[in-house]
């Protein structure tokens, strides 16, 4: 709500520099117009995973550009300039493994996010191009992870890569150029080093922020969704405004997971393995952990051989990406309460079981490589 | 129709005023109320559910005057106006203004040929000037990503280390490389090498001379099937990982790969795991002295053909 | 909208529980860290567990401490863990009794009586104390059992030859789904008995007078203190002084874990396995034995023709034999 302006005759210096800007940028009516919007319902904490994503996108920014004051992305210095930031730099070990522990809780979020998108039904009509938006936002946060991942050079870093490149030059066509892209060339080396680097802090984060822009601007557009049930009665007498009250859930959130993150840093600060070699040794190659699923989907018996990979690696996942794609238009019906969409309740379980059973098969068989 | 605003307002007995303001429901984004200015008595908020019929200048309610005068006073406190808050869609579902706010339509743009003609010089431009760059910037890119093949030979030591046939033997060497500016570096690689017995040998070269050949299709060097010394790529055909020679407990001696359990025995044959095809042979050339020298390829990983990259 | 006859146990203590979790977590991790900082705490490997533990009081409260003790079940060193502790007491007290206040008025429609918060602690802490122990050992139990039972199962003929990778995830499925079902099933009796005594907490309550939109302004303008600029204050300065805390307890370079919970390095080296070595060399000497007897033979006979033949010949046999015997020394010495 507005302030009343003061009663008293003079405006204070503050009270004309307000009202001069006001005059030329119309800012009373803009903040009012971003600030005041009613929330359906009320604010709710089920809302605030999508700004806790932008919260955490800018802290990785954050720390990703301080990290660049000192990391040199090439072969023969990125992992010497890796372990000078671990072991030199005061506080380096923990803005660096926030910048780790960051990317996972980007992940989590996602997942979250999504998850609450999907079960609130908020993708239905007309909010059906901001879920078109958010999928291709969730395949840039998966190409951070991966093009991050390399950069250090250890052997973690380059193996999970190679692995990660030759999978996606099982798809035809442009599977080989695709791969031979990303590579710099027939084989992983400083070429490819260069091409992640590039990628992970211009290419994806210049998409990140437009294609965040363009879901804000279309959320704006449709209004939210708000809860799935609720009397009438209830809805009015609840709703507040998105600033302060959504905002201060947003805040609390954010917080939340800012001291989870330095947490984790604390429980397990970044550890380099040795510098990479194009002999992996004893080293088992194996994706970050949010990769992990499709990784242990893949040694499977029905994905064997090169379709069976193409099949596993490219085809499923494909499939499944644009089946959410298409959700909006194949789910027609308007009725949004979860607990009334039995077929949606029962595959956004199935899918998240699936995810967590393969993830933890893959720890498991740890044990089982020679 | 929606009520206008400044449209008179007439109870079922006698007109009682004009529509003053207009109450949106954020939710539903429909009228809910009007508010009529009774003629100075005090505004009323009035529900739309007293509303009989609506045209563009007035409003006809079924409730009498009395009535409408008995409703509770309007509160202007308990609302904001549409500047002070955000409501999405909020043009397209109100229409309260009578009539139209104009302004002039320039006598140049009347030209829809003009028009047409501006919007598409103006595409095409843009369109010449993101042309000339495009193959540039796509050869640019793809500079380092088709590189010609080094087909030179490599000593990298003798087979006085084989003691027994049949037998995958490890040797490391070390490649000179040049990468683009970098400086030049060694890289540690091995192959597997095996004095093969005639059995194996077959199965190697199945009767024929194994024939290597550039991309042009001139051949570089063929692999004589007598010599009994056969060189295995380092890394696992399935995708890239280097694999080990090990003891199984079912299928005995045999290569195995770590990475997803690709087995393969001393012929390279894939026994078991999800190799596509069998361990890639390498052009041999054993000296009088024992001394082995290679020619370092690499295959793509993953693919049933065998297709050379390095 | 639910009324209290309505609203099952379950449902109500779910509720309850889950706000007053969320409400406190900020703040304890707040702390948390710090002591993390500080170099107070050390989490073990377990540390999902530990912090749900140690944070997801009120019921845990007075249950980990003999989890921990009776049960030798270890999460972490370190005299933080036992800080934290006694922090979460007043922190859980106050959200138990923001969080019922609020349950009160919105969705029971009656008058939150004093000290609730308090009152609803003491109870809930010392059923978590009785039960959590006991939900602890019959899940272990059943995970330990489901675990055995599945790998046993992958041991008989009908299923030995499954591939590793389906091996894995079958047996995860099958005893991840018992112990799931187990787990979920002791956390429903759980919640049920702290529900029973969440609606005994409402039997004497008096009933709220007030419209649905008065109560929702009630227990909305609970949370605004009522001096606004001492409050910020406090809050803004308190942050202060444990982000100076944080300063000066932050370690410049990556801090070395404690002994007791080390992260397993990951393996540069296969792991030695001693019985493996053994059969090897065991093998080695036997195929080197038959070699050698072998190779006598061989010498015995050709022994008995060269005195038929020129004797000259002998001494190049007996030179051969040394030879073959100084190979086959140094080869069972090599393993």
């Amino acid at each position: 709500m507005q302030q009343p302006s003061s009663t008293s005759t003079q405006p204070t210096a503050l009270e004309k520099v307000i009202a001069f800007v006001d005059e030329r940028v119309g800012l009373k009516t803009l903040q009012a117009k971003m600030l005041n919007e009613p929330v359906p319902g009320g604010s709710r904490w089920a809302y605030i995973f999508g700004s806790i994503l932008l919260f955490i996108f800018i802290m990785q920014a954050v720390t990703g550009i301080l990290l660049m004051f000192y990391y040199v992305p090439t072969a023969d210095h990125a992992y010497a300039s890796t372990q000078y930031i671990i072991h030199d730099v005061d506080y380096g070990w923990f803005l660096l493994s926030y910048h780790f522990w960051g990317s996972t809780a980007m992940v989590v979020c996602v997942f979250a996010h999504m998850s609450q998108v999907f079960l609130w039904g908020a993708y239905k009509k007309p909010r059906e191009l901001i879920w078109l938006v958010g999928l291709a936002l969730f395949g840039l946060v998966m190409g951070f992870g991966f093009t991050g991942y390399l950069l250090p050079w250890d052997q973690r870093a380059y193996w999970a890569t190679t692995v990660g490149v030759e999978i996606m030059d099982k798809t035809p066509v442009v599977g080989d150029f695709m791969a031979r892209f990303l590579k710099g060339g027939p084989t992983p080396g400083q070429m490819t080093l260069s091409r992640f680097f590039v990628i992970h802090v211009m290419i994806l984060p210049a998409a990140l922020m437009g294609l965040a822009g363009l879901h804000i601007f279309l959320f704006r557009k449709a209004g939210p969704a708000g809860p799935f049930r609720g009397s009438v009665e209830e809805l009015k007498v609840k709703s507040d405004y998105f600033f302060p009250r959504q905002v201060w859930k947003d805040i609390v959130g954010m917080v939340t997971v800012f001291l989870s993150i330095c947490a984790l840093a604390f429980w397990e600060p970044v550890v380099l393995l040795e510098e990479a070699t194009p002999d992996p040794g004893d080293y088992h190659p194996e994706p970050e952990w949010y990769f992990l699923f499709l990784f242990q989907m893949l040694r499977l018996k029905i994905f064997a051989g090169e379709f069976g990979q193409f099949l596993g690696a490219v085809a499923l996942p494909g499939a499944f990406m644009a089946l959410l794609a298409a959700l909006p238009f194949i789910d027609r019906d308007p009725e949004r309460n979860i607990f009334k969409r039995p077929i949606a309740l029962i595959g956004w379980i199935v899918v998240m079981a699936t995810i967590l059973i393969f993830t933890v098969s893959a720890i498991i068989n740890r044990e089982f490589l020679d | 129709m929606q009520p206008k605003l400044k449209s008179k307002v007439r109870a079922a007995d006698r007109e009682i005023g004009e529509v003053t303001r207009v109450i949106m429901d954020p939710l539903s984004r429909e009228v809910s109320h009007i508010v009529v200015s009774m003629n100075g008595s005090g505004e009323r908020q009035v529900a739309m559910a007293h509303v009989q019929s609506v045209s563009d200048h007035l409003v006809e309610l079924r409730s009498a005057a009395s009535e409408i005068l008995a409703l509770p006073a309007f509160k202007r406190d308990d609302f904001v106006t549409t500047h002070e808050v955000e409501i999405a869609h909020l043009e397209e579902n109100i229409h309260v203004t009578p009539g139209e706010v104009l302004v002039p339509f320039p006598e140049l743009e009347k030209s829809v040929k003009r028009r047409t003609f501006f919007m598409n010089f103006t595409h095409a431009i843009g369109f010449l000037i993101g042309l000339p760059i495009a193959y540039p910037i796509l050869r640019y890119l793809m500079k380092p990503m088709y590189q010609p093949f080094d087909n030179s030979w490599l000593k990298i030591g003798n087979v006085g280390k084989i003691k027994q046939e049949d037998i995958g033997v490890q040797f490391k060497y070390r490649k000179k490389v040049k990468e683009a500016y970098m400086p030049e570096a060694e890289i540690e690689k091995n192959v597997w090498i095996l004095k093969a017995t005639p059995a194996v040998l077959e199965k190697v070269y199945q009767g024929k001379d194994m024939e290597f050949r550039d991309a042009t299709g001139t051949s570089v060097w063929v692999n004589k099937k007598e010599v009994p010394y056969i060189a295995f790529s380092g890394k696992c055909p399935h995708l890239g990982c280097g694999y080990k020679w090990r003891q199984h407990k079912i299928l005995g001696q045999v290569f195995l790969c770590p990475c997803h359990l690709s087995i393969y025995d001393a012929s390279g044959k894939v026994l078991d795991g999800p190799a596509p095809r069998p361990l890639d042979a390498l052009p041999i050339k054993i000296s009088a002295g024992g001394d082995v020298q290679i020619v370092d390829m690499e295959f793509k990983a993953g693919t049933k053909a065998q297709i050379r990259i390095v | 909208m639910t009324d209290q006859e309505s609203t099952s146990p379950v449902k109500l203590a779910l509720k309850l529980l889950w706000f007053t979790f969320w409400t406190g977590f900020p703040i304890k991790l707040a702390f948390a860290l710090l002591f993390l900082a500080m170099g107070i705490i050390n989490f073990e490997a377990r540390i999902g567990l530990g912090f749900l533990m140690v944070l997801a009081s009120p019921v845990t409260v007075f249950a980990l401490p003999i989890l921990m003790i009776g049960l030798d079940s270890h999460i972490g060193e370190g005299v933080g863990i036992g800080l934290l502790f006694l922090l979460c007491i007043p922190i859980d007290i106050w959200a138990y009794g923001v969080v019922a206040r609020t349950y009160f008025l919105d969705r029971l429609r009656l008058e939150p009586p004093d000290g609730i918060g308090l009152s609803l602690w003491i109870k809930t802490a010392i059923i978590g104390a009785l039960y959590l122990p006991i939900l602890w050992l019959v899940v272990g139990f059943t995970t330990e059992t489901g675990i055995s039972a599945a790998h046993s199962l992958f041991e008989t003929e009908m299923l030995k030859w499954v591939p590793i990778a389906e091996r894995i995830g079958i047996q995860l499925t099958l005893w991840g789904a018992i112990s799931t079902a187990v787990l979920l099933i002791m956390l429903l009796i759980g919640l049920s008995i702290i529900g029973r005594v969440i609606r005994g907490a409402t039997i004497g309550a008096q009933p709220a007078q007030d419209s649905y939109q008065r109560r929702v302004m009630r227990w909305d303008l609970m949370r605004v203190p009522a001096d606004q600029g001492l409050m910020l204050t406090a809050f803004a300065g308190t942050g202060v002084v444990l982000s100076l805390l944080f300063w000066s307890a932050l370690p410049v370079t990556t801090p070395h874990p404690h002994e007791c919970c080390k992260k397993p390095e990951v393996k540069a080296q296969p792991p030695y396995k001693p019985i493996d070595a053994l059969n090897k060399d065991e093998k080695l000497i036997v195929q080197l034995t038959a070699q050698l007897e072998a190779l006598e033979k061989k010498k015995a006979e050709e022994e008995a023709q060269g005195k038929n033949k020129a004797k000259g010949k002998a001494g190049k046999e007996a030179a051969k034999v040394p030879d073959a015997k100084a190979p086959a020394q140094s080869e069972a010495k090599k393993p």
